[in-house]
């Protein structure tokens, strides 16, 4: 073998084993929760239903995870799987630091929920650690959104509202995967801060496309076909709002 | 020539300094070495490998399950209920007992062979075991405490830090880390060496009476398919006909899948240690095992979810009761509920 083979041959060992180094960046996600377009304000503001019965909301909060991202030929890409409590009360949840490969994106793909793997694997940590209070112990298993109130037709004691939507098992699974297209493209990379702000709006809970009266049912705290109706209205809940491209 | 030695002794030597030291490695938790079960018993339902067993880990865990200040008004440990010398179910106790004298709406079950359990409870609503914990901790009718409070709580205790850091290594308690380590000492909990498990693996010198034969036989043709060998229980759910309670108000299995047709459904229980584990059933109204005998025999209500093996109930002659009493004598493990490594430990500080 001539030597310059044995080169060549070495370059293109070398450039086999070159570490694929796939540059990251970081999506800023911010989720801004409302109710009928009106931002939310936790205890004091009073809101009306779809079957126009007023309410206070005292809770809010809601499980993401498994998120994807959708490329500009419409493949789609799955992050590190993480999984993010944003809460009402806590305004830090709000905004996600999300970890992307860099690139052009045009939408993103997330469940609202904690897919049935991590519902049944044991003690968990981080947002799904059960000490933050969205997980039900005597059938095991994650609260996936949880909003809590008060409305005057509720007939539960002191008129309170509870809605503990939860169940990973089919057919009443209420793990819901939502699919937000951005109008402009955002670009993930070294030197980008690319932001997406998304409203998150509690009225579609009780509006389509199951009107739910809270005069009928004002407590929901087990898995079934009603936490699974209520899931089918908040898959809709999500709208982009803001995108910032730089 | 020598200049070429010299090089090559200097690379040699720096080699030899670079080596990984294995001296001043600092000690972790050391491997638990579980005793390994017979081979006629399945494969764990547990998954060990996210877990793995520690003689730290289990010791922590031991301490964590006899401490009472797990229970809010710290009066009420795990093993307040779950006695030893019952098998870990409460002697004489029909209803478990919580704190500041509340009671719950069934019996303490049993605790062996946990790693095998796919569902636990007696309604099954616990799917595994390392979460089966935070069920009784925070049951207001238990130990009635708040997951976050006792966390708080483990952090500020000097010796719970220096366990779990042994155990876990650096960092704050979380419950993961509690939940692990209880887990660990349960996945300790095992009992394989009942008279039964002799006979079975043929050892020397051991063997049936004749009575106990006979009972053995009764069992294999009326017990054995809820209570399936060697673990005396298939998991299963059944409406076994036990007439309702309406004060316990119990719908059983259906509190968990919302379907009808669990209705007064609850888990076959294991029949190991079943003399040492009075009283039975899920409510802990049978407190002698003949009125079990006499249930099944005479007693069964008919419902539509009855179970349909007890339609006609299990007819069994005052000799098949007392044969199978011998038999169930050989599922109790002296090994197990005198075990000196699962016993109360006293703890002072």
């Amino acid at each position: 073998m001539k030597p310059q083979y044995l080169l060549v041959a070495c370059f293109l060992l070398c450039i086999a084993c070159k570490k694929e180094t796939q540059e990251q960046g970081t999506l800023q996600l911010t989720f801004n929760n409302t109710v009928n377009g009106v931002p939310l304000s936790l205890n004091t503001t009073h809101y009306t239903n779809a079957a126009g019965e007023n309410f206070t909301i005292t809770t809010f909060k809601y499980y993401i995870s498994n998120v994807s991202m959708i490329r500009m030929d419409n493949s789609e890409m799955a992050v590190p799987a993480a999984y993010y409590l944003v809460d009402e009360a806590n305004a830090a949840s709000k905004t996600i630091q999300l970890p992307a490969p860099a690139g052009e994106y045009r939408g993103i793909i997330f469940y609202l929920g904690v897919d049935s793997v991590h519902n049944v694997s044991g003690a968990q940590t981080g947002a799904l650690d059960p000490v933050n209070g969205m997980f039900w112990s005597w059938n095991s298993g994650y609260i996936m959104a949880k909003l809590e109130g008060i409305s005057p037709v509720s007939t539960a004691p002191n008129n309170q509202l509870t809605f503990h939507i939860g169940g990973f098992k089919v057919p009443w699974s209420a793990v819901q995967q939502v699919k937000l297209m951005s109008p402009i493209s955002v670009t993930v990379g070294q030197g980008h801060k690319p932001q997406i702000t998304v409203a998150a709006d509690a009225y579609t809970w009780f509006s389509q496309p199951n009107l739910i009266r809270f005069q009928t049912i004002s407590t929901i705290h087990v898995p079934g076909e009603d936490a699974w109706k209520i899931s089918m209205n908040y898959r809709n809940m999500f709208r982009i709002t803001n995108v910032t491209d730089l | 020539m020598i200049k070429y030695c010299i090089y090559v002794a200097c690379i040699f030597l720096l080699v030899w300094s670079c080596r990984k030291g294995t001296q001043d490695v600092p000690a972790g938790p050391q491997p638990y070495k579980m005793e390994q079960p017979p081979d006629y018993f399945p494969q764990p339902v547990y998954d060990m490998s996210q877990n793995p067993l520690t003689v730290q880990g289990v010791a922590l865990g031991r301490r964590l399950f006899y401490d009472p200040r797990l229970s809010r008004d710290s009066t009420i440990s795990c093993g307040f209920c779950h006695q030893q010398f019952a098998a870990f179910a409460h002697f004489d106790h029909p209803l478990s007992h919580g704190i500041q004298n509340r009671n719950g709406i069934r019996s303490v079950p049993v605790l062996f062979n946990l790693i095998w359990e796919k569902d636990l409870m007696w309604d099954g609503g616990v799917n595994n075991l390392e979460i089966q914990p935070l069920t009784p901790i925070t049951d207001p009718n238990e130990m009635g405490e708040d997951l976050a409070r006792l966390l708080a709580r483990l952090n500020a205790d000097a010796k719970y830090r220096g366990m779990f850091r042994d155990a876990f290594g650096e960092g704050e308690i979380n419950s993961q880390k509690l939940f692990r380590a209880l887990t660990q000492f349960m996945a300790t909990m095992n009992s394989f060496h009942t008279k039964y498990d002799s006979v079975k693996q043929k050892i020397p010198g051991v063997q049936f009476t004749a009575e106990e034969a006979n009972g053995y036989q009764i069992f294999q043709q009326k017990c054995a398919s809820c209570h399936k060998e060697p673990m005396f229980t298939d998991g299963s759910f059944r409406n076994n006909g036990l007439a309702y309670n309406p004060s316990l108000h119990d719908a059983g299995r259906m509190r968990i899948t919302n379907n009808t047709s669990d209705y007064l459904k609850f888990k076959v229980p294991s029949l190991r240690n079943i003399l040492k584990s009075p009283p039975y059933m899920h409510d802990g109204r049978f407190y002698d095992i003949f009125n079990v005998f006499e249930h099944y025999s005479t007693g069964i209500e008919q419902t539509p979810t009855l179970d349909p093996l007890l339609k006609n109930g299990i007819p069994l002659t005052d000799f098949e009761k007392r044969e199978l009493y011998f038999f169930l004598n050989t599922l109790t493990d002296p090994g197990f509920i005198n075990s000196k490594n699962l016993s109360e430990i006293l703890i002072t500080n």
